[in-house]
């Protein structure tokens, strides 16, 4: 089974490639608007071979893991502390709501104006883009837990941070998980958002290198890369750790 | 020597905007190492009862004095047995039951020794590494039990836990319970809607009025244990609570 989708996959992606193959050897558009596979993997190739494709992602990658992680401490933190106290639902929680419709991007020319050209900036971009969704999750989580577990564990004598630590945090986990999942997305599209603006290394960088070079495959490259990364981070982390705990409380 | 005392307990719900009293004034004493079950009408504020024993709510009015002392806030000098068990499906049985006592701090190796007892008490000790999902409704109330006991409680607060089990299931708890009552000797307060259950279960069954819910009588029962759910000896019991109950379904039936 598990093999027979993975044959579909790869079908699919050589059909892409082979579409892709047809298109540029029938030249239906010119070669610097529309690359061959051959123009993009040699460019992708250039990039490992000389060290800037990894410096790129490395330098990407980190700004996430940062800008992620704060989100994430941030978001339980915001979104136990609403979930918990009235006041701070009727307040804050209001204002939550809106922050998340604003898309990442959008906290760029503050970022700038803040932390000027730094990691920091692209870093509060990134915070910016995941830490409501977090917020969010979080809260409809907590708010979710079965009262009689509070209960039960106060009644056991938890208290104050083993309260937090010990039920509240793993009672609305597979809630916290859709939160990250939806965090690191929209965190990712702000480093690369961030990066395009800021102009400051990244693989949104290079990417804005290759259009000002008008060097069309390296910006599918670049694309791709991107994309690629989800896939990976998506794949091997977030669906990983959502499986074990679906399976760990018997909802799989 | 009383080791509960209930004072004029007096509890509104909010009902549709308005005040509804649920408790109108319970007064009654449960001695140490009493087996206590609380019948009444559903409704009645039998579970609410429980939860201002246990600290979880609070009274409008009087006061529950714990060996003599007023009963303030939540702790696990009364342990409280859900009727769904609220478990914590996050944790394996052991680590469930053990959790109070990690709350406790007590270290690692003692936490074993003292759930290893409870579990092979409970007959759970194969079960110490699955999850709850994985354990039948009846399974998990055992776990449930075992979680109290660890924390060798003053008072075992029970709040239906038989209610959501089969028959043949529950019957065989019905024995445990009373196994463990004589083995543990603690004082228990057990909320059921079950007559049979009460008669087969406590020496002493309060039986309360429908709201404001008042005690109507409390009934004792002195007889040998262990005591069967299909024992003929207590028929007699079960037709006095029965009776005494009946005009207060009636009376509820009347207000809705």
């Amino acid at each position: 089974m598990k093999i027979k989708s993975l044959g579909k996959k790869i079908a699919f992606y050589v059909g892409i490639v082979l579409v892709w193959q047809a298109l540029d050897v029938a030249n239906v558009w010119p070669d610097n608007v529309f690359p061959s596979p051959y123009d993009v993997a040699e460019d992708l190739w250039y990039g490992a071979v000389d060290g800037t494709l990894w410096i790129g992602i490395g330098t990407s990658l980190w700004r996430l893991a940062a800008g992620f992680a704060l989100a994430v401490v941030g978001g339980i933190a915001l979104g136990i502390f609403m979930a918990r106290v009235q006041t701070v639902n009727e307040t804050i929680g209001s204002v939550v709501l809106g922050l998340q419709s604003i898309p990442s991007v959008a906290w760029a020319p503050l970022a700038i104006i803040w932390f000027g050209l730094t990691d920091a900036g692209i870093i509060f971009v990134t915070v910016a883009g995941a830490l409501f969704a977090v917020t969010i999750n979080t809260y409809t989580g907590v708010k979710s837990i079965n009262p009689d577990f509070i209960a039960a564990a106060q009644n056991m004598g938890a208290k104050g941070e083993q309260l937090i630590t010990k039920v509240l945090i793993p009672a609305a986990f597979p809630y916290l998980i859709t939160g990250f999942k939806q965090g690191w997305a929209f965190g990712w599209r702000g480093v690369v958002g961030a990066e395009l603006l800021f102009s400051f290394l990244g693989l949104g960088f290079l990417l804005n290198v290759g259009r000002q070079l008008s060097d069309v495959s390296q910006v599918i490259a670049m694309m791709i890369v991107i994309m690629v990364i989800g896939i990976v981070i998506d794949g091997l982390i977030f669906k990983r750790l959502e499986d074990k705990v679906m399976a760990r409380w018997g909802l799989r | 020597m009383a080791k509960l005392e209930a004072k004029n307990i007096v509890k509104y719900f909010e009902h549709d905007g308005q005040p509804l009293k649920a408790l109108g004034g319970i007064n009654f004493t449960v001695e140490d190492g009493d087996f206590v079950c609380l019948v009444g009408p559903s409704g009645c504020g039998k579970s609410t009862f429980l939860r201002i024993a246990a600290g979880l709510q609070k009274p409008d009015e009087g006061q529950i004095l714990l060996d003599n002392r007023p009963i303030t806030k939540t702790g696990p000098d009364r342990i409280m047995v859900f009727q769904e068990g609220a478990l914590f499906p996050w944790l394996k049985v052991r680590d469930n039951v053990e959790f109070g006592l990690k709350i406790a701090g007590i270290p690692e190796s003692e936490r074993h020794e003292i759930s290893d007892r409870y579990l092979d008490m409970m007959q759970l000790t194969k079960f110490a590494n699955s999850y709850t999902y994985q354990l039948s409704t009846g399974m998990r109330q055992r776990v449930a039990i075992a979680r109290a006991l660890v924390m060798d409680p003053e008072i075992l607060l029970m709040d239906e836990p038989f209610a959501a089990l089969d028959a043949q299931t529950r019957d065989l708890l019905l024995v445990e319970m009373q196994m463990i009552w004589q083995k543990t000797k603690k004082t228990i307060i057990f909320v059921t809607h079950s007559i049979s259950e009460s008669t087969v279960l406590g020496n002493k069954v309060v039986v309360f009025t429908h709201r404001p819910s008042t005690i109507k009588k409390i009934v004792s029962i002195d007889h040998k244990r262990p005591r069967l759910a299909e024992d003929e000896t207590l028929i007699p019991y079960q037709k006095e609570i029965s009776l005494l109950l009946r005009p207060e379904v009636k009376a509820k039936e009347n207000s809705e």
